[in-house]
């Protein structure tokens, strides 16, 4: 995320000359050879090859063994290649699972995203004591925990009890009377979708809001100076500006709704038939529940595996913008 | 660890020094050189009070071990007992649902006690407890308690509509009389449509199985004609009352259901009886029990017999003295309180008369003699874990083809249990 | 009158932008209200053949029976302590890694970008069985120090992205200028740089606190024995039975334990407006 490549185009506007051009090692002073970079991501690095690095070069280790219940109780693996990957791969039901995975992701995704920028901008332009409410029903709802969450969702579509059906039935129609939105493909879907966006929104958008306001106001003056509407400004000013925190949620979200367990475990186990199992759901079933960690590991091995793809793209943009940053 | 909130970064720091050394846990003797003996119990096995009776008890018989049961929560017990046997530093006697032993066993987390079978009066234990404890012919679950599902029913509804709980003997004369409290605003039954432990009793009433056994391969059973018939049971039923289809007993507690009123039986522990009075005083008297009907008169419906087993891991410091928990609790003076106390059916059949004076649990203990397991294999959680079934039960009540359903329902089962175990 | 004409206008322009906000709220907060309703309905209310919007009676069983279960007061000590610990960590070990990235030049520092970033997509399901296996093997299972520094490592890259893309966003002209004043470079860094900073920080500490104050796996499978060090979440679980869950005290549990999450916003809310004045982002 080269902010500052891509601030370059409207900060020009209004950069004041350059200070202390003079100074050595270029602009800001680090000088290349300095201890003070390494010092300041050491524990950085230090935590993450301890605490991620190795367990999870175990981790990859177990998805190349045979390693269940028996193995972590008595712990004498026997290495079987790569017998447990294509025990997956070999899985018809794998490749179905698969695309669905993206079809969820893609769906939710873009509606959190469409949504989150929508109320971000919009609680920038509103006065204090609304941003405050806004703001804080957003975190309200990201507080409230995942199962209790889930579970007042699966009320509110329940058949008998449901206060949707109730209404529907109330305006008249009367076949959603005992509907049962669960037992449906489709809704059942539809409703995990709009749980997961519902949850996922008050981060995003909360986020996004932060970076709104770290924007410089004389910017907005500036461009309006120039003459520009409130689209322009939106499109040339305030979006190249939070782009990059854009990007980050973007991929963020990405990440979490490949990775959504919880809220489908509790509502739906994966079910009517298939319909909402997506790839977390399909290593429990398949994997944990049969206390078979070796192809749980595998398993995940092959989730993040297909994450990179997705954000391959990105991830490449990112390493090119950080060579050319500073 | 004692921690002052103002100083967090010290705290950060301690917490960092207390990672760096590592000690071995708690100090697992008490104090006068009593041993101390941890034990697992689950929530709700034991009522507060009973507890609190048996830990006396068996402290003052035997003085040098100093008990410390801890009551564990429902969710995530899997994971925890997991963790458990895997540790350096186990509990030394746990309680595990009855068909979750064979996994444990299978394992080798779980110390073998067949050799003490005949000292612990394994001869009279109850078959739903005493077959799932045991893998490749080795005992390593002890029966604690079982508990089956009975028909809990309000008395004055039946009164009211003019039909004798005593009657109902066979399967068809409860379809009959459930039709006829099913009138006005009253619900014959509530049963809500994913009750699949209802329906398994169903299907071995009529003789079929949830999966068969052959050669070393299983088979799922629910297409079979027997298990069809036990299906269109089972639709009969529930179409006689509000139950919704597409969720279990637990969404909504079906006790609460009842206790909110105008139902007129459910079916359920007896247990489930106190949770309604509590919730609604007014049915105080007023609900009575009965076994799950038959498909002839002559013997109670089959049921599902769940229950707990206590086992000893494999890693547990006091083997000796976890034995001596088991055999008190599991004895005959303990078993009989128990079961007065919670409403169990004691772990032996010879124990069923301890009970009698209980109607629910009197109830639950004749239709016990006819109890069932789910297939014994460690690969059924991972059945209960996609639980083809209680799909199954939504779509032949929304409608759809039973025998299809049944055929693709099998089908996941026969594939989910042989999936190389 | 003539003077209301024109704020009239500007509120009705505004009109819409006040209607959305509504429609916001009341979708944020429909699920919220539902849950916290049902903390005070009676039982017998709870899914029931008619659902209403208004409880018909109201009671506080149900957080008189949340609040009275066994080792409240504990556990809540726990989570707190555990989440602030990891949270305060991340933020601190985060930060330094941020600054680094975001303002010096060093070899390697895109590498350690790229990694940061994977490190967030790290599986952690499946991490809980090695990571059991290490603490297992080092006499670190049922210690609360163990899921400080898991939390902390769950939060860490997350943070780490986020601060750095708030440093980046910073123009460094503002830090220059202080040090043309004669600010040492970690001064400016401390006057300037950081009081514009605070929204960033909030979002990452809020971020980093309900991630580790819902987190229940580990808190599971890593707390074994020792009941004392369990968390919060561990209680959340407590009010299911053999006979159903208790839905009420859930729900009345769920309420209280969403509200430290609300309060720790509202402060650190206040902070960021004082860290907008006082920072001089409008000129």
């Amino acid at each position: 995320m080269s902010t500052v490549r891509e601030r370059s185009g409207p900060r020009k506007v209004s950069r004041p000359p350059r200070a202390a051009p003079g100074r050595p090692g270029g602009r800001d002073g680090a000088r290349p050879g300095s201890l003070w970079p390494y010092l300041l991501i050491a524990p950085a690095v230090l935590g993450m090859l301890y605490l991620l690095v190795y367990p999870l070069a175990r981790a990859v280790l177990i998805s190349f063994q045979d390693f269940r219940l028996r193995q972590l109780i008595l712990g004498d693996a026997d290495f079987v290649g790569l017998r447990n990957y294509r025990t997956l791969l070999g899985d018809p039901q794998f490749w179905e699972v698969v695309r669905r995975t993206f079809v969820f992701m893609a769906v939710n995704v873009a509606a959190i995203m469409v949504l989150s920028t929508l109320v971000a901008l919009m609680a920038e332009r509103l006065g204090r004591a609304a941003r405050t409410v806004v703001l804080s029903s957003l975190v309200l709802v990201w507080a409230v925990p995942v199962v209790a969450a889930t579970t007042v969702f699966q009320w509110l579509f329940h058949s008998e009890f449901g206060i949707v059906n109730e209404t529907l039935t109330g305006l008249g129609l009367s076949s959603y009377e005992g509907y049962t939105w669960f037992a449906h493909g489709g809704t059942a879907f539809a409703i995990v979708v709009v749980l997961i966006v519902w949850q996922s929104v008050p981060f995003a958008a909360i986020t996004l809001y932060s970076a709104l306001v770290t924007v410089p106001a004389e910017l907005y003056e500036s461009a309006r100076m120039d003459g520009a509407g409130g689209a322009r400004v939106l499109r040339s000013v305030t979006f190249p500006l939070i782009r990059p925190i854009f990007m980050l949620v973007l991929s963020l979200e990405v990440i979490w709704t490949f990775k959504a367990f919880v809220q489908i475990w509790v509502m739906t186990c994966g079910g009517p038939g298939e319909a909402t199992t997506i790839l977390p759901v399909y290593a429990v079933q398949t994997a944990l529940a049969g206390q078979r960690y070796d192809l749980g590991s595998a398993a995940s091995m092959l989730t993040v595996l297909l994450m990179s793809g997705v954000l391959v793209l990105y991830f490449r943009q990112l390493f090119r913008q950080e060579g050319e940053q500073l | 660890m004692k921690y002052r909130p103002l100083a967090l970064f010290s705290t950060l720091v301690l917490s960092a020094g207390l990672a760096a050394c590592s000690s071995s846990g708690d100090a697992s003797d008490g104090a006068g050189g009593r041993t101390a003996l941890d034990v697992w119990l689950m929530r709700d096995s034991v009522s507060a009070d009973f507890q609190k009776q048996f830990e006396t008890g068996f402290e003052k018989s035997h003085p040098d071990i100093d008990l410390k049961i801890q009551i564990q929560e429902w969710e995530g017990i899997g994971e925890k007992v997991t963790a458990a046997l895997a540790s350096n530093d186990a509990p030394d006697v746990i309680e595990v649902g009855n068909t979750q032993v064979a996994q444990y066993a299978q394992s080798g987390g779980l110390t073998d006690l067949s050799d003490r079978v005949a000292e612990l009066g394994g001869s009279d234990w109850l078959k739903g407890l005493a077959e799932p404890g045991a893998y490749d012919g080795k005992q390593y679950g002890i029966p604690y308690y079982a508990a089956n599902r009975v028909v809990i029913h309000r008395t004055d509804l039946f009164e009211k509509a003019g039909v004798g709980a005593a009657g109902i003997k066979t399967r068809d004369q409860w379809i009959a009389a459930t039709g006829k409290l099913d009138k006005g605003g009253t619900q014959g039954i509530y049963l809500p449509g994913q009750n699949w432990y209802v329906l398994s009793g169903f299907v071995w009433d009529e003789g079929g199985d949830l999966a068969v056994e052959s050669g070393g391969e299983w088979k799922g059973g629910l297409d079979s004609p027997e298990a069809l018939r036990a299906m269109d049971f089972y639709r009969r039923l529930q179409a006689l009352g509000k139950g919704p289809r597409d969720s279990d007993e637990a969404q909504p507690p079906q006790a609460e259901v009842m206790a909110k009123g105008q139902v007129a039986q459910i079916i359920a522990v007896p247990g489930g009886a106190k949770v309604i009075e509590e919730k609604n005083p007014e049915l105080k008297g007023k609900l009575g029990f009965f076994p799950i009907p038959g498909k002839t008169a002559g013997q109670p419906g089959a049921v599902f017999t769940g229950g707990s087993d206590l086992v000893v891991p494999a890693v547990a410091a006091h083997q000796e003295e976890a034995f001596t928990f088991i055999r008190e609790l599991t004895g005959d003076a303990w078993q009989k309180k128990l079961a007065v106390a919670m409403s169990y059916v004691p772990n032996k059949t010879t124990l069923a008369g301890a009970v009698s004076a209980d109607p629910g649990t009197a109830a639950m203990a004749a239709g016990a003699v006819n109890g069932h397991a789910t297939p014994n294999t460690p690969q059924w959680a991972a059945v209960e874990a996609k639980n083809p079934i209680k799909e199954y039960m939504t779509a032949v009540l929304t409608g759809r083809d039973a025998g299809s359903e049944a055929a693709k329902a099998s089908r996941t089962i026969t594939d989910t249990l042989n999936s190389d175990s | 009158m003539s003077t209301s004409r024109p704020s009239a206008r500007r509120a009705l322009r505004r009109l819409p932008l006040h209607a959305a906000a509504a429609l916001t709220v009341v979708i944020c907060l429909f699920p919220v209200y539902w849950m916290v309703t049902t903390a005070f309905k009676p039982s017998t209310d709870i899914q029931s053949y008619d659902p209403r919007l208004i409880p018909r009676a109201w009671t506080f069983d149900h957080f008189r029976r949340a609040v009275g279960a066994d080792g409240f007061a504990l556990f809540w000590r726990n989570s707190i302590l555990v989440t602030l610990s990891a949270v305060l960590l991340a933020l601190v070990v985060a930060l330094g890694a941020a600054y680094a990235v975001a303002r010096l030049r060093w070899r390697g520092r895109r590498q350690f970008v790229l990694a940061v970033f994977i490190a967030q997509m790290a599986p952690w399901e499946s991490l809980i069985i090695p990571i059991y296996i290490i603490s297992r093997d080092t006499g670190m299972l049922d210690r609360l120090p163990t899921l400080t520094l898991i939390y902390f490592m769950i939060t860490l890259p997350f943070t780490v992205i986020v601060l750095r893309g708030f440093i980046a966003g910073i123009p460094p002209e503002l830090e220059e200028a202080a040090q043309v004043d004669g600010c040492t470079r970690a001064g400016a860094f401390r006057k300037v740089a950081f009081p514009l900073l605070a929204p960033g920080l909030m979002a990452t500490s809020l971020f980093g606190f309900i991630t580790a104050w819902n987190e229940f796996t580990y808190a599971n499978f890593l707390i074994i024995k020792q009941q004392d060090s369990r968390t919060l979440p561990v209680w959340l679980s407590s009010f299911q039975s053999t006979f159903g869950t208790d839905w009420g005290a859930t729900m009345a549990a769920s309420t209280l334990f969403a509200l430290p999450a609300l309060a720790i916003f509202l402060a650190l809310q206040r902070h960021v407006a004082a860290g907008l004045a006082s920072g001089g982002v409008k000129g």
